[in-house]
């Protein structure tokens, strides 16, 4: 039958009535920040990515591109945020070739929100949005309902309190950028090292008015060592009792075996006259 | 049950029941208010926003500009606030530009009402509108969570409002000076960041006259003495 | 019209070679045959008239009425094709309602007139459509005091708002003519339909901008324009239709009213009489003229 089949959605009403619980959305469990210095913006990211109490992906990305000159960071659920930075990305594209001009942080900002609000919470993504555009520099948070902030620095995710505490100790007015690098990397690992939901390494994207530069893997702190001793099994270690060889002729004492008539079915396919 | 239906006062007639919050939504617990004086009107907020027990922002601006003298404080949800007064803003605008002239206070509240009774069991928002015209001088209006609209010589709202209403029934006075409006606007936020949980932070306030929109800024650091920016 | 009859007269949307729209002047035609209409500007209100000739006995009368109440205060009173009057009439009271929903407040004046000048305006546009066969005289009197919200609860405080602009006066009477080309002007005294040559040097005569004439005399002098325009076309009856709109403190209470039958009944008799008065004066000259 043509179109959509609804059948599995009764299997798993049925199923979360008697207690089995729904799959999980991969969930980007993070600490992501941002922060404002003097002549441009930071933002940086943690690269876990878990479902429930699984590792899902140990090197994510999670800081990605609206246009060259705007970052999104993202937590929430994976694909929610994957896709609407995409869409708001294509978006604000086309309405930067249409007028003409640069695409502005707060255009980005007010298309995110709309479209969140829109979705009433559904769309889990909670982004952190950074750029410099003609008007200035700017850093926004975008709540996954709708609400935006605007601040000197910020904070989301599951990591964003460990995150809060090392800009609330150490923040300053008038950093400059390898001290904003530094105290944003410096906030990602306290995510990193104190919220399970995040870990691995730290991503880093620098936006002035002259370019962008983004530092994947900027630092690894959890680099995997090489183990000391070798733990591969030497062979022979497993002891052979006996041995037969079965050859494919003497299959057919073991199994079954039927030949299958090939059958013409239909009529072929009539390509010309 | 991920949202709450009743979206009314608990038993002890006090606080608001925060279920009707989406789960995870950011919340404006409050304190908000607005009063006329001589000469226009005085908006006053806190500044906290919350996601449950974490203060999602310290320096938070509920006092939001839909038109160069109309303003209004924000309570409840920020998502539905911000989107409530992004939506009347646009059609403010547009109402200046068709006719020419800035739309008055009553404009303003007639749109921003429509919105929130028509979307009443979808919105947890709780507005004090207040502007100046030339024609009205400072109005302020309150549009509490089911949509109604009631003009008030003054208004407060949000959870911190609770602690103050005593306050303000004892202090407020008909036309007062600029200079008195400010203090008294000061003092009452001042005992519901002290009394309120969810209300902290800085107090911002709006001043809204012939003269235009004037921001004050006052920090705790300075026990809200020194008026900054 | 030396272009008559080249094709350009036909259908809507095409211009002339000399840039004239032929429709909309065949529709100023339709308006120049109805019976007379005027509207004064006083400085307390807005009187509207009609004379509305009488085209069968059997007709009741004081029936069929052609004055129209478009809003609580807004009035409406046309020349030309009675029913393109009335779906005048009917979009009128929409905008009128639909700015109350938006705005919570009833419309002024001025706004109505800009939004069926639009109307009118639209109907010159379309191949599909023709334009309105009439000249509306709209009349309002927008409030003059501070107006509640519509839908507020309760009455609000008792205390006045403070930081008004001192001194400024808001709202008054006002008055529009829109013509079936869409164009709109805003008029002291104004006048449509056949008689309206008449009408407009009479009401000129009556000096309108200085805001010396009260509502109560305008409604006399309506009523003895109206006779005077109906002079050169004596032959047939008419029946005069008046109403009036007076600011809060005035007779009708800001509302747009017909004017009381006693009244009108007044500025009747004043007319006729003004009018024999006219006419003893001309046989007086003629009789001088005769001697000499």
């Amino acid at each position: 039958m043509p179109g959509f089949d609804f059948s599995n959605y009764n299997r798993n009403a049925a199923l979360h009535a008697r207690g089995v619980p729904l799959p999980k959305a991969t969930s980007t469990g993070t600490t992501i920040v941002g922060c404002i210095f003097e002549g441009g913006v930071v933002i940086a990211a943690d690269t876990r990515a878990t479902s429930g109490p699984i590792v899902a992906d140990k090197n994510c990305e999670k800081l990605h591109y609206i246009s060259p000159n705007i970052w999104c960071a993202g937590a929430g659920t994976a694909a929610d945020t994957e896709f609407t930075t995409a869409l708001i990305s294509s978006q604000l594209e086309l309405h930067s070739l249409s007028t003409g001009r640069k695409p502005r942080v707060v255009t980005c900002m007010t298309m995110l929100k709309q479209h969140l609000f829109r979705y009433q919470g559904h769309i889990g993504a909670y982004l952190v949005v950074a750029g410099v555009d003609p008007t200035g520099t700017h850093l926004f948070t975008v709540h996954a309902h709708g609400s935006t902030d605007k601040l000197p620095y910020v904070t989301m995710g599951s990591g964003s309190l460990a995150a809060m505490s090392v800009f609330e100790t150490q923040w300053k007015p008038q950093l400059t950028q390898d001290e904003a690098v530094a105290l944003c990397s410096e906030a990602i690992q306290s995510g990193i090292f104190n919220d399970l939901g995040s870990g691995s390494n730290v991503d880093v994207a620098i936006i002035t008015d002259k370019k962008t530069t983004l530092k994947r893997n900027y630092i690894k702190p959890n680099e995997r060592v090489p183990k000391l001793k070798s733990y591969i099994f030497k062979r022979g270690t497993t002891a052979v009792l006996n041995e037969k060889i079965i050859r494919k002729e003497d299959l057919g004492n073991f199994v079954s075996v039927h030949e299958l008539a090939v059958e013409e079915t239909g009529d072929k396919m009539e390509v010309d006259a | 049950m991920e949202f709450g239906n009743s979206g009314c006062l608990s038993e002890d007639g006090i606080h608001v029941d925060m279920d009707r919050l989406k789960k995870g939504e950011v919340n404006l617990g409050t304190s908000i208010m607005a009063v006329t004086f001589k000469d226009g009107v005085i908006l006053g907020a806190d500044s906290r926003t919350t996601t449950g027990a974490y203060i999602a922002n310290r320096v938070t601006d509920k006092l939001t500009r839909v038109n160069d003298t109309i303003w209004c404080c924000r309570s409840g949800s920020a998502a539905d606030t911000q989107a409530v007064a992004d939506i009347v803003q646009y059609q403010l605008g547009l109402f200046a530009m068709m006719n020419g002239k800035p739309p008055t206070t009553q404009t303003a509240v007639s749109i921003f009402q429509d919105i929130c009774y028509a979307n009443k069991d979808r919105l947890s928002a709780g507005l004090i509108v207040a502007g100046w015209d030339e024609r009205h001088g400072g109005q302020v209006y309150s549009i509490p969570l089911g949509g109604s609209l009631h003009k008030q010589s003054y208004a407060i709202g949000g959870s911190g409002s609770t602690y103050i209403y005593g306050f303000c029934d004892a202090n407020w006075k008909e036309g007062m000076e600029e200079e008195d409006a400010v203090n008294f606007v000061k003092e009452a936020l001042k005992e519901a960041i002290k009394w309120d949980g969810s209300s902290g932070g800085v107090i911002r306030m709006v001043v809204l006259t012939e003269k235009g929109a004037d921001r004050h800024l006052y920090l705790p650091d300075t026990e809200y003495q020194v008026r900054h920016e | 019209m030396t272009s008559i009859g080249t094709g350009y007269d036909l259908a809507n949307s095409i211009f002339s070679p000399d840039g004239r729209n032929f429709q909309v002047e065949y529709a100023v035609k339709a308006v120049e045959n109805g019976g007379t209409s005027i509207g004064i500007r006083c400085k307390d209100g807005v009187v509207l008239a009609v004379e509305k000739v009488v085209t069968s006995k059997l007709l009741k009368q004081g029936a069929n009425k052609r004055i129209a109440t478009v809003d609580r205060h807004l009035g409406v009173v046309y020349s030309g094709m009675i029913p393109d009057g009335r779906h005048f009439i009917d979009r009128a009271r929409d905008e009128s309602r639909s700015w109350r929903d938006t705005f919570k407040t009833p419309i002024p004046t001025a706004d109505l007139a800009s939004r069926m000048g639009g109307y009118m305006q639209a109907y010159t546009l379309y191949q599909s459509v023709r334009p309105f066969g009439i000249t509306a005289i709209v009349g309002g009197f927008d409030s003059e005091l501070e107006a509640a919200v519509d839908g507020v609860v309760g009455s609000g405080p008792s205390v006045g708002a403070g930081g008004k602009a001192a001194g400024k006066k808001y709202g008054g009477p006002f008055l529009y003519m829109i013509e079936p080309s869409g164009l709109y002007w805003g008029y002291y005294g104004a006048a449509t339909g056949k008689g309206r040559q008449a009408a407009k040097a009479e009401l000129e005569k009556l000096d309108l901008g200085s805001g010396a004439l009260s509502l109560l005399d305008a409604v006399k002098e309506a009523a003895r324009i109206i006779y005077v325009a109906h002079d050169d076309n004596k032959d047939k009856e008419f029946e005069l239709e008046m109403s009036w709109i007076s600011g809060a403190d005035g007779p009708t209470k800001g509302l747009h009213q017909e004017v009381p039958k006693a009244l009108r009944e007044e500025a009747e008799r004043l007319a006729k009489k003004s009018l024999e008065d006219e006419d003893d004066d001309d046989e007086k000259k003629e009789d001088d003229k005769m001697q000499e």
